[in-house]
């Protein structure tokens, strides 16, 4: 027995992983029985573990009670709901003892290939009768393991809407899988396949974003969840016979950008700005590794130009500039703009703009925002307002840059995005009180 | 020194049940109580399932049921020297971090 669990990440990877296996043994058509069983077996996991400790082998020990709360479930053949302790109350079967044993946990030894058993899943929740958002929730709660509220915050939706999506995504998995292999998944004609694998690189990529910039106010960057969207990109690249360029090129960026994700964090555990980044810091393992993805995912002339093709070639940029002030701003500016005509995006503006100052000085990038202004919905979030204050502030209109900067601190979602524009906040004023003289 | 009985009371059915994180975190207070109060908790006691008996007059009734605004939902046994040190005690429990759970807190008689 031991106290403590093997990594910081164990419960969300476990309950992922969890439902793999037991999609795979009991079919996707029983998804919701699943997923309480997955939430039953971590929190008997949790009241057990606590007073006697971890065992040994804590990943069979989940996958035993998980699975004898499915069975359980499945012979009581009522849908009520489960608890934690429900399965006890049924009748052991012999060869499923209600808590785990020694000689047990052998036949019950962790499944051999667990990403396979969860990039099935993903390819089944990306089925076309599968409504988009359903989908991506659908992704979020099951392959990512994260909570309702977590996704809510994610996709900027309530949690009681995260929840009818996740009913409405539920039933038509059932619909589209029922009594079909999930095996299934992974093989269908073409045409079909190409949106598939679109959406799960869309989801690999927003589950990589969590990561990379998480919306969790206690903590800015999750590499847990970065290393996960890596894994398992590169595992859909090594199964397909010939990987789809925009696959590629999303390792690539992936790659990019895991490289500095050490960086943007400094001692008191603050952002630190790309600017201010330590260079040498920087993982050159995986910048070496993003530029053969690159160029694999460049060499394929016959597919067009993806989002990830882009972006990675931006990250690319960033990675291979020799310093801040060195950076080619000119291809960054030119390649937002080949995105934008492909991928139009207030996002892509608004990077575009800020690259744009980098090159042509704060007016040209703030001339650009005024022309292309976003929609009105997205105009006051806190990404636009930052970055006008913050182009303003340089161009040295501190009233205006510091009207921008207070707005932004009040709604942004994270304690560490709030330090930067306080600190973009605190030059606007010194700089306002120097114009002013000192105080009489 | 006194035994004392935590008696956790907690709404029967939470609104929203802990994410696979959330649950990590209880993990982690739970260890860290049971450390840093070792010289105090006596036995971690156990949960308690849903539902149960009543047994009074002779006649058995179910309960108690899902519409109380309150169950217990577990106990444990702690050693303190006062109700004061006792409280202190319960202040760290991960209990308390939980919305709407209260602690109870009753001293034995040491029979």
């Amino acid at each position: 027995m031991n106290e403590a669990l093997p990594d910081a990440h164990f419960f969300r990877h476990q309950y992922a992983r969890l439902v793999a296996v037991l999609v795979r043994r009991f079919g996707v058509e029983r998804l919701e029985l699943i997923e309480d069983a997955a939430q039953g077996a971590l929190e008997r996991a949790l009241g057990v573990w606590t007073r006697r400790g971890v065992p040994e082998a804590p990943e069979a020990w989940l996958v035993t009670v998980g699975k004898n709360l499915v069975r359980d479930e499945l012979r009581r053949g009522a849908r009520v709901v489960l608890s934690p302790e429900a399965h006890a109350d049924a009748p052991a079967e012999p060869d499923a003892p209600a808590e785990p044993d020694a000689g047990h946990l052998a036949s019950e030894a962790p499944d051999a290939d667990e990403e396979e058993s969860q990039l099935r899943l993903l390819f089944a929740c990306a089925s076309e009768l599968v409504p988009e958002r359903a989908q991506l929730v659908l992704c979020l709660k099951l392959v990512a393991g994260f909570g309702i509220r977590q996704i809510a915050t994610r996709l900027f939706t309530t949690e009681a809407n995260v929840q009818k999506l996740l009913e409405r995504g539920r039933g038509k998995l059932r619909e589209a899988w029922r009594g079909l292999p999930l095996a299934d998944a992974l093989d269908v004609d073409p045409a079909r396949e190409r949106a598939r694998v679109g959406l799960v690189e869309q989801v690999l990529y927003l589950i990589f974003n969590e990561g990379y910039s998480s919306e969790r106010p206690d903590a800015p960057l999750r590499p847990d969840l970065c290393d996960d969207a890596l894994r398992l990109t590169q595992r859909l690249i090594a199964r397909a016979p010939a990987p789809r360029g925009s696959t590629l090129a999303l390792l690539a960026l992936m790659h990019f950008l895991r490289a500095r994700l050490d960086a943007r964090v400094g001692e008191r555990a603050q952002l630190v700005l790309l600017s201010e980044q330590e260079r040498t810091r920087w993982d050159r393992a995986h910048i070496e590794l993003g530029a053969a993805c690159l160029a694999q995912a460049s060499a394929r002339p016959t597919e067009e130009f993806s989002r990830y093709h882009g972006e990675a070639l931006v990250q690319a940029e960033h990675c291979l500039a020799p310093s801040f002030a060195a950076t080619r701003w000119r291809e960054i500016v030119e390649l937002y703009e080949l995105l934008e005509r492909g991928y139009p995006s207030p996002l892509y503006v608004l990077n575009r703009a800020i690259a744009l100052a980098e090159w042509k000085g704060p007016a040209a990038g703030l001339a650009l925002l005024d022309e292309r202004a976003p929609p009105a919905w997205l105009a006051g979030h806190y990404l636009f307002v930052a970055t006008r204050g913050e182009l303003e502030r340089r161009r040295g209109r501190f009233d205006e840059a510091r009207r921008c900067l207070t707005a932004a601190i009040e709604s942004a979602p994270t304690l560490a995005e709030r330090a930067v524009f306080e600190r973009r906040l605190a030059w606007a004023r010194a700089a306002i009180s120097a114009a002013e003289g000192p105080a009489p | 020194m006194s035994k004392f009985l935590f008696i956790y009371r907690n709404p029967p059915a939470p609104d929203q049940k802990p994410s696979p994180e959330e649950m990590q975190a209880m993990f982690a207070q739970w260890g860290a109580w049971k450390e840093k109060f070792k010289a105090h908790v006596v036995d971690m006691g156990d949960g308690l399932k849903h539902g149960g008996k009543v047994l009074e007059d002779g006649k058995v009734t179910d309960g108690p049921h899902s519409e109380a605004k309150e169950i217990i939902g577990g106990y444990s046994v702690i050693e303190a020297a006062s109700y004061d040190e006792a409280v202190a005690v319960a202040r760290e429990c991960p209990i308390v971090f939980m919305p709407q759970a209260k602690i109870e807190i009753r001293e034995m008689m040491g029979f």
